[in-house]
């Protein structure tokens, strides 16, 4: 972990969960496993605090625990993983992907999940059908049924998986605040993935009828004692007790990656070639292991058999978008054999290194213009090439050749690799030659989108600081709008208090608008690139192992 | 060219004998003879005699002395090269020399020096009475633009030294390029439209994309950008450079000998391509293009609150 990533997970948890959690995170990433008693005395924080953040931690699955190092008995030791508090930075992206694949009511169960952790699947139901009935028409209501088959539809695509289970034998009943079914079970040193239990994508019976019931806004204020009220009411079982379920991130990134092939196989040759390429996706997302470097072969046949209904491709013309697929130099599809009409597999970390080398190249371009992307390229391509020979190949003058070269090499974007002929090291009698490392590139570049998105995380801060007392204002003056229109109030009064805010706080209050939003998709933007490039690291971490 | 210091008596009419007879065996043999030939064919004669017979010839700039793998050569001089020289004195024709087999790539003073033995100033003096004469001439070389080589005058610089049609007055014209890069593009692009719009099966629509680079190279000339002539490998070492802006792919085919445009039986096609991802998410942010990322910190002197890009982007 860098101090980027170490400064990046701190904005996310305060934002998040408040900024004790993000003393006690923070101070986790820092300094590894640790136990409680070591925790309270280097954060000095008191000890009800930080039982409570590692609760948070750890319902989010942020956070792990496990039987200390020395051996049964030792005291449990917590352990922060700075790769899911990276994930916060992904919620919108998986909310908006359930939300485009299963409507509304998957992105409210996705979104509900993600904001607890984890829930059993009753509650989730129960929520998400209360909250799209409070959103419907007077007088509609949604019925759990349907709830319940989007949120089985969900974990049949394996997008939600249950929770493992915690063993009994639980030795840190006493120091830690133990939550049912965190990610973790503390019998085993290493934790083990929910993938490990035969039963993580079986839904359980629940026995669950009735509709989503309306909150009217009036009662927003006895809120709290109502849920506790209702949750007496609802006490009756429904049959999933201690079943609790959580998103699989990972399924998530899968989709997100075959996304990603998907629309560059669009921009790069055309709409139906991507639709081969889907299908092809699609046919093996389940056979094909999350970390394998290509799918399992599929013949034509069974891709033209696989073809969406309403896309007329004959068999001779798929035969020639196959070949064709198969010719491109980007090779995001391999022929393997020629039985069953051949064969063909979609070369997944194939095609992560060359979206990877272009995110680096687009990167050389709009940063140092198009003839360092030229240079840049050029040395990509060739591998090893001496000052001259850069000239040579790019047409570039020699002066400014060298002018970019040499900016190139100071932002650590190319190499210079010295051979020399003499081991004196003499200037005169050595070869220098410029390359560039694609895989430590990436992973620089890596690091300057984490330190990006901090920056961005932080102009959101300032700027809503800056005007916190326009937004208080703003918020007090809708609270009166709102309690006025519910008790029935007359017209000019509304517009008299509507006009508390003076043209000039509106359009300011405008402005922060446009500039919150264009930092927030900014934020998820950058995340693009973070999830390709850390895709392609970890896929060539895989490979090359 | 070695001294000889010894000196024997020896008849006149006889030197001139050997004389005729290496001459004849030079005319034999154009590419040389070696002490050895003229061994075998006057076996009688003296290494003495035969020494001082060839130096004569040597001073007399009848006879060239090149050396090669198996030792000393001996050759003929040209009748041409021998007339033009007459009048000059051995310094003068050593320079020559040395330019001469310099060739096309042409020789730079210093190492002029070097070879010759001759000081600075003498060799500055030979070369300005040679180029008066037209016999040689100089030629700035667009390596090093203060760097002037000398070659014979009637050779015609080699690549290297002028930079080929890429150059003109040692400056590289950076502009012509960039316009022949955009004009070879624009053909392709137009190429691969047409081929798209066909509604053709997709492997003919592919197909009909590509241009061989015969085809760039007349659309080209017939569009008369150029003053200078352009060859062939010209206008691929300018698509060459599309490939690296990643705008355009190649592949090499074979093609029967004698078509058009066709090098060894191959043919080199291009086409234009799309690009596969649009500017990446990083770079659409200020500190995606950040002059002062490493410095900037929260808190510092240039800092994300404080960011004048930042805010001149969010008031876009």
């Amino acid at each position: 972990m860098t101090a980027h990533e170490a400064r990046l997970c701190g904005l996310l948890l305060r934002e998040h969960f408040g900024e004790v959690v993000e003393k006690i995170g923070t101070h986790l990433l820092r300094s590894g496993a640790q136990n409680l008693r070591t925790i309270v005395n280097e954060s000095g924080t008191p000890i009800d605090l930080v039982k409570k953040s590692l609760c948070v931690l750890m319902k989010h699955g942020a956070c792990i625990f496990s039987v200390g190092r020395k051996g049964p008995g030792s005291p449990v030791e917590y352990q922060a993983s700075c790769e899911r508090i990276l994930g916060i930075l992904r919620y919108p992206r998986y909310i908006y992907t359930a939300k485009t694949l299963y409507n509304d009511t998957g992105e409210l169960i996705v979104e509900e999940l993600l904001q607890r952790g984890h829930m059993t699947m009753s509650s989730i139901v129960k929520m998400v059908a209360d909250r799209l009935t409070h959103n419907m028409e007077e007088g509609r209501s949604i019925e759990y049924k349907e709830v319940v088959s989007t949120f089985s539809k969900l974990v049949e695509t394996h997008f939600l998986q249950r929770c493992p289970p915690v063993s009994e034998a639980v030795p840190a009943v006493s120091t830690a605040p133990t939550i049912p079914g965190a990610a973790a079970a503390p019998a085993s040193t290493a934790p083990p993935t929910a993938e490990s239990f035969p039963d993580c994508y079986t839904v359980p019976d629940v026995s669950l009828v009735g509709r989503g019931k309306r909150r009217r806004s009036g009662e927003d204020a006895v809120m709290d004692q109502g849920t506790t009220k209702k949750a007496k009411m609802d006490g009756q079982t429904h049959g999933d007790e201690g079943i609790y379920w959580q998103v699989n991130f990972e399924r998530f990134h899968l989709h997100f990656r075959d996304q990603t092939i998907i629309s560059a196989v669009a921009s790069k040759l055309d709409q139906t070639s991507s639709e081969i390429v889907r299908t092809m996706l699609r046919m093996s997302e389940v056979t094909t292991t999350p970390s394998a470097s290509c799918t399992q072969a599929l013949s034509a046949n069974e891709i033209f058999r696989s073809l969406p209904a309403n896309y007329s491709i004959s068999r001779p013309i798929l035969d020639q978008y196959l070949s064709l697929l198969v010719d491109d130099p980007m090779e995001f599809v391999g022929k393997t054999g020629d039985s069953g009409g051949g064969m063909y597999v979609v070369n997944l970390h194939r095609a992560l290194t060359n979206l990877a080398r272009a995110t680096l190249e687009s990167v050389v371009q709009e940063r140092f213009g198009s003839r360092s992307a030229r240079i840049f390229r050029l040395l990509l391509r060739k591998r090893h090439l001496e000052q001259k020979q850069v000239e040579d190949f790019a047409m570039i003058p020699a002066k400014e050749a060298k002018d970019m070269l040499y900016t190139l090499l100071s932002e650590n974007l190319v190499l210079l690799q010295e051979i020399p002929k003499t081991p004196d090291h003499a200037p005169s009698r050595t070869f220098y030659l410029y390359t560039v490392n694609q895989l430590s590139t990436a992973r620089m570049l890596l690091q300057h989108c984490y330190k990006t998105v901090a920056n961005l995380i932080d102009r959101r801060l300032f700027q809503t600081k800056e005007s916190k007392r326009l937004l208080e204002k703003s918020q007090r003056i809708e609270a009166i709008m709102a309690s006025l229109q519910a008790s029935g109030a007359e017209p000019e009064q509304l517009t008299e208090v509507e006009e508390m805010i003076s043209a000039p706080e509106k359009q300011q209050l405008e402005s922060l608008r446009h500039h919150i939003n264009k930092l927030d998709s900014a934020e998820n933007q950058v995340d693009e690139t973070i999830f390709l490039l850390k895709s392609y690291v970890n896929s060539t971490a895989k490979t090359t192992r | 060219m070695a001294d000889v210091k010894v000196k024997k008596e020896c008849d006149p009419a006889d030197a001139a004998l050997i004389e005729n007879r290496i001459k004849e065996l030079c005319q034999q043999f154009p590419q040389g003879i070696t002490d050895q030939v003229i061994q075998n064919d006057m076996p009688h004669l003296e290494a003495t005699q035969r020494a001082m017979v060839i130096n004569k010839l040597l001073s007399l700039g009848q006879l060239d002395l090149l050396r090669n793998s198996s030792g000393l050569l001996y050759r003929m001089k040209d009748a041409q090269a021998a007339s033009k020289m007459k009048g000059s004195d051995n310094q003068e024709k050593l320079v020559y020399q040395i330019i001469e087999d310099a060739g096309n790539k042409g020789i730079w003073t210093r190492d002029m020096r070097f070879k010759s033995n001759l000081p600075l100033t003498e060799v500055n003096k030979i070369l300005k009475n040679l180029e008066s004469k037209k016999l040689i001439k100089a030629v700035k070389s667009v390596a090093a633009s203060k760097k002037k080589v000398y070659m014979l005058y009637n050779v015609q610089p080699d690549r290297s030294v002028t930079g080929g049609a890429w150059y003109s007055d040692q400056d590289f014209e950076s502009e012509f390029v960039e316009v022949l890069n955009q004009q070879c593009f624009k053909f392709l692009q137009s190429k691969a439209e047409v081929a798209r719009d066909s509604k053709q099966s997709p492997m003919i629509q592919r197909n009909s994309s590509f241009a061989t680079s015969h085809e760039v190279w007349k659309y080209i000339s017939e569009l008369g950008i150029s003053k200078v002539d352009l060859s062939m490998e010209d206008i691929e070492t300018i698509l060459n450079t599309l490939i690296y802006d990643g705008k355009v792919e190649m592949t090499i085919i074979a093609a029967k000998e004698g078509t058009v445009g066709s090098v060894d039986g191959q043919m080199k096609l291009f086409r234009g391509v799309n690009p596969v991802i649009q500017p990446t998410g990083l770079v659409k942010t200020p500190c995606g293009l950040c002059p002062v990322f490493d410095e900037c910190h929260e808190g510092g002197e240039i800092s994300p609150s404080r960011c004048i890009y930042m805010t001149e982007w969010l008031n876009f």
